[in-house]
Formats: structure tokens, C-alpha cells, sequence
């Protein structure tokens, strides 16, 4: 093993620890198990109501849930993570080891990140067989790893933004107003939220197009419905709009690669920054 | 490992914690530096590990703890002044200490057990979960058992009792005699165990740098008590600056210095009208301002 890497595995170990024993796993696993809930219990109501249909009802639902509750849970994940850990002197025992600080924010997101994701992609499966199991119906499989991808690329995307975060805003408490003001914005900046008041507002179209577009959540809602036809009312304005230019699978690699980019983005800068700022 | 300082500067936004720092610590020596809460002890020992970044130059060795990071941190050991509050528990913090400084976990197990604190019986116990003294053994454990050529402890005994203390001592006692340490304190009897030379620091200004003997000499604190019910040596006591405590007694904390010349004057001047008389050092240094 490389020396960094070794450093990144013993971080991790002691994050790891950190995070099990957190109040915020038991948020995570109540949420997803919201989710799922819901999941269950609309694909029996709809199973029987509509028959055959009702799993696409369901898994637009499901997509929309998700879409709203992921960027919240990898908010609360990781908003708090290095000031918390500046502010109880953790970073001061850790930086007196031979660990490198990129090491120590390595291991944190990629902790991080596998405790959001890892919980999903088994529910999902467990869902999926579940469906197949109680509802009799054909496992979805197209959909499943269409939801996985996004679901990867959303939860990365604010991963990335609530590590800034926790790195460049000092105090807990202020880092708590803006997590809650970009969870905000991601969710009011989507098709059927906020957009259509602005356009409605009569705020210059292309302008709201544009923030739209370039929000997250969006790109990630639009390439989940990506597979579906796209149709106005699901889709929303901008969605239906870059569906006609990109088409599906166009409309799946940028609502997953942007998302991306967010997350990688703003990870590298917050790490530029954390490498000559004050540990304590 | 040799210490070199040079017009060091530290801000927290408005304010100046360091005001120009300049300090030579050859390698080998043992340096105890004091001075009031907030002077910018702490912050000062910080500087020397690369946690806080600062003006001016600080070299380990020659070398940067910013940009040379890599080589530095291995040789440096550090007992932080307030333990983490880490979720973790005592086996995983021992082992991430072992793990980044290839060291064999049972090092520091037998270093805890000599400061009487049993490491595998606590093992699965969260860290922050353990007592202040806890805390503060196995942080010592940790950074001894790392073989540092510079230790810096921040205040490393605040929280022990005396018999922990000194195991501590004892401890320090075995260190190579290469090894450079520096410590803050405010307890004279860690700096006479410990420290050779002191630097003393005020608002962020070295104002003494040198032997330790001379520095203590005059700052070590006495409290001398007299009990008397004689009316006229309660005036005498009064007008030498003692103050009433309980039932009968006076009471005058003063320096090492005028302890000295007190105790055979009162003996004279009071002699059989004091019923009893009890004289004691303080544990902790003089600062000048206010201090602990
Ligand atoms: N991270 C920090 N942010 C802001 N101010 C700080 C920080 N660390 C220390 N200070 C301030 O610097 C001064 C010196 O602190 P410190 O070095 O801890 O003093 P000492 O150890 O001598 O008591 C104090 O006024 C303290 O409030
Ligand atoms: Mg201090």
C-alpha cells in the first residue's frame, strides 16, 4: 500500500467509526425507510387500482422523492463534517500525525459518500425484488440502473457542496443557513417548483431557463424521466425543451455528468482551500 | 531537533496573538514556556506544528512544517491542550496513531499502563466518553510512544492527580536525552522536573529567555499563615500585608524571595504569640497577569 494511501484507509477507519455511531445514520436509514415505505405502500394502492400501469405511477413518485431527499441527506452528511472536526480539536490531534490533509479529506467524502450510497443501492434492489416478489411484477431493470446512476451522481454532486461548505464557513451554526439555503435553491430551481412562478413573475425566461439548467437537482430529475417520452407535463419546461435538443440518452449523460462536475468541482476548490487554512 | 523562529506573526482576524516571535531552541533542549491565559502559548505550539500558518518563518531542523510536511510530522509528537471529541473508540484512535506512525499498538498500551490507565479494558469505550484524566494519559501514551525528536505537550498534566503526575514524570524522566521538548505549564513543579530553560511569553512578545532556575527562583508563589490571637501581632501582621482568613488566622501569598525574609522576621518579632504557623509553595508559576 502507498503511504497515502495507508493514511486514507486509517482516516477512513476512524470516520467510519464516527459516522456509525452518529445520530445522522439513524436520520439516513429513517429517511430511506420513509422512502421505501411509501414506495410499498403506493405500489399496493396503484398495483390494484391500476393494474399493470401502476409501476410507472409509482417510480415517478419514487423519482421525485428521491430527487428531493437525497441532495438533503448528503447536505446533512457532510455540512458539518470539517468545521465540526476543526472545532472539537480532532483536526488538531490528526495534523500532529504524520497524515497528509488531502489524505484526511479524501477519506472523510469517500466515507462519507459510501454511507449514502451503499443504503440506497440495497434498498433499491431490495425494492425492486420485493416488487417482483409481492406485486408479481417484472423488475424494472432499465429504470433501476438508470436510478442508480443518477441517484450516484445527485448524491455526489452534494457531497461535494456540503464538504465546501463545512470548509469554508467557520462556525456550525452558519454553515447550518447555508446548507439549508442550497438544499433550498436546488429544490425551488426545478420544473415544478419555483420556475413556473418565475416565468409567471415575468423574470426574463432565459434567465430562469439558465439557473434551472444549470441546477443539479434539475439535471438530475431530467435524466432520471429521461427514459420516458418526453411529455410536457412530466418533464416541465426546460426538461422538455433540452429532451427535444439532447434526446434521451443525451438528456441521461449531461443529468448525470453535470451533477458530477458540481460536486467534483466545488470538492477540489474546498480541498485548495483546506490545505493552508488554520486547523483549529 | 532544533527550533528556529523569526519575526513570527500570528492573527485571528483583528486580532495579534504573535507580535513577532523570535526564538532559538538548539536541539537537545528542554523548554518550558509560560505566561498569562491567552498570551499565545497554545497558539505558538500550533505554529511550530504547521496547524496554524503564520508570518514569518518557522523551521524544524531547517525544514518548513507547511511544505515539508511530510518529512517533519514524523518527527514530531504533540500533546494537545484540549483532548478531541471523538466518536471513535480508544482501540480505533490507537490504532490510527499506530497505523500512520508504523508503530506497534502494544508500545502504547504498556506507555498507558505505566500511567496506570488500562487500555484494553476501555478498548471499545468511545474516546470522548473517557474521563478528563483518561483523555489526557492516553494522549501522553500516544505521543510518547512515537519516538519524536521534538515533543511539544500543551499543559499535559492539567487534568492528572498527583500519583499520575508522577508517573509522568518518570516517563519524561527515560525520554533520549536528544529529544527536544517544549511544554507549556503553570506548574512549577512540572517546570523543575522538566525544563532546563524557559520563555516566558506576554500579549504575544517573548519577555524572558533563558535558564529556568533563575526565572523560577524569583516566581514561585508561597502562602505563609499565622494564627494569632494577640491583638497587637494582628496589627503587625496587617501592616505587612496580611490579610484576615479563618478564625484567628492571617493569611499572605508572596514570592520565594520575601518568603525567605518573612519567616525568620516573624519568628522574631512574633515568636511565642503566634499559636501556630504554616507556611506552603503554591504549585503553579507567577504570571503577571492574572493567569490561571
Ligand atoms: N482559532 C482561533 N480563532 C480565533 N482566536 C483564537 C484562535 N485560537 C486562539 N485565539 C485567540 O488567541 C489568543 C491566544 O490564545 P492561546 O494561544 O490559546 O493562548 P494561551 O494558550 O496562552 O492561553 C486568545 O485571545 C484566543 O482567544
Ligand atoms: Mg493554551
Amino acid at each position: 500500500m502507498t503511504s497515502l494511501a495507508r493514511e486514507v484507509a486509517s482516516v477512513a477507519r476512524l470516520d467510519l467509526a464516527e459516522v456509525l455511531r452518529s445520530r445522522w445514520m439513524v436520520f439516513c436509514g429513517a429517511v430511506y425507510a420513509l422512502l421505501a415505505g411509501a414506495f410499498v405502500l403506493v405500489g399496493l394502492r396503484e398495483s390494484s387500482l391500476l393494474g399493470f400501469s401502476g409501476m410507472g405511477r409509482v417510480l415517478l413518485s419514487f423519482c421525485h422523492a428521491l430527487v428531493l431527499l437525497l441532495p438533503l441527506l448528503a447536505l446533512t452528511a457532510t455540512g458539518q463534517v470539517v468545521n465540526r472536526a476543526r472545532e472539537d480539536g480532532t483536526l488538531e490531534l490528526l495534523f500532529s500525525l504524520p497524515v497528509r490533509r488531502g489524505a484526511f479529506f479524501i477519506a472523510v467524502s469517500a466515507v462519507r459518500y459510501a454511507a449514502l450510497v451503499v443504503p440506497l443501492v440495497v434498498l433499491m434492489l431490495g425494492m425492486a425484488v420485493l416488487g417482483r416478489l409481492a406485486f408479481g411484477q417484472e423488475v424494472p431493470w432499465g429504470f433501476l440502473l438508470r436510478a442508480v446512476a443518477v441517484s450516484a451522481a445527485l448524491l455526489l454532486a452534494f457531497v461535494g457542496l456540503g464538504i465546501a461548505v463545512s470548509t469554508l464557513v467557520r462556525s456550525q451554526a452558519r454553515a447550518m443557513i447555508w446548507l439549508l439555503t442550497l438544499w433550498a435553491l436546488g429544490v425551488a430551481l426545478i420544473d415544478f417548483g419555483l420556475v413556473g412562478l418565475m416565468l409567471q413573475w415575468r423574470l426574463d425566461p432565459r434567465t430562469v431557463f439558465l439557473l434551472a439548467a444549470l441546477n443539479p437537482v434539475q439535471a438530475a430529475r431530467m435524466a432520471l424521466l429521461s427514459g420516458v417520452t418526453p411529455d410536457l407535463a412530466v418533464l416541465g419546461p426546460v426538461g422538455f425543451f433540452l429532451a427535444h435538443r439532447l434526446g434521451g440518452a443525451g438528456l441521461f449523460a449531461v443529468g448525470t455528468l453535470w451533477p458530477v462536475a458540481v460536486g467534483l468541482g466545488a470538492w477540489a476548490h474546498a480541498l485548495r482551500r483546506f490545505q493552508r487554512s488554520d486547523l483549529v | 531537533m532544533r527550533i528556529e523562529l523569526r519575526a513570527v506573526r500570528k492573527r485571528f482576524g483583528a486580532a495579534e496573538v504573535l507580535k513577532g516571535i523570535d526564538l532559538s531552541v538548539p536541539a537537545g533542549r528542554r523548554v518550558a514556556l509560560i505566561g498569562p491565559n491567552g498570551s499565545g502559548k497554545s497558539t505558538l505550539l500550533r505554529s511550530l506544528l504547521g496547524l496554524v500558518e503564520c508570518e514569518g518563518e518557522v523551521r524544524l531542523d531547517g525544514r518548513s512544517p507547511f511544505d515539508d510536511r511530510r518529512e517533519v510530522a514524523r518527527r514530531l509528537a504533540y500533546v494537545p491542550q484540549v483532548a478531541p471529541q471523538l466518536g471513535a473508540s480508544v482501540e480505533d484512535v490507537v490504532s490510527l496513531v499506530a497505523r500512520t506512525r508504523e508503530l506497534a499498538p502494544a508500545a502504547i498500551v504498556r506507555l498507558a499502563e505505566r500511567l496506570d490507565l488500562d487500555v484494553e479494558a476501555l478498548r471499545g469505550r468511545p474516546f470522548r466518553a473517557l474521563s478528563g484524566g483518561m483523555k489526557q494519559k492516553l494522549l501522553i501514551a500516544l505521543a510518547l510512544a512515537a519516538d519524536a525528536s521534538l515533543l511539544v505537550m500543551d499543559e499535559p498534566t492539567a487534568s492528572l492527580d498527583a500519583r499520575a503526575r508522577e508517573r509522568f514524570f518518570a516517563l519524561c524522566d527515560e525520554l533520549a536525552p536528544g529529544r527536544t521538548l517544549v511544554l507549556c505549564s503553570h506548574r512549577l513543579e512540572e517546570l523543575r522536573h522538566l525544563a532546563g530553560h524557559v520563555v516566558s511569553l506576554e500579549e504575544g512578545r517573548v519577555t524572558y529567555d533563558g535558564p529556568a532556575g533563575d526565572f523560577l527562583g524569583g516566581r514561585g508563589l508561597a502562602v505563609v499563615e499565622v494564627a494569632t490571637t494577640s491583638l497587637e501581632a494582628a496589627g503587625w501582621l496587617q501592616a505587612r500585608g496580611f490579610r484576615t482568613g479563618l478564625r484567628g488566622w492571617w493569611v499572605r501569598t508572596l514570592s520565594q524571595a520575601e518568603k525567605r525574609e518573612l519567616v525568620p522576621e516573624l519568628a522574631r518579632e512574633l515568636g511565642p504569640r503566634m499559636s501556630d504557623l504554616l507556611v506552603r509553595d503554591l504549585e503553579t508559576v507567577e504570571v503577571p497577569h492574572g493567569g490561571n
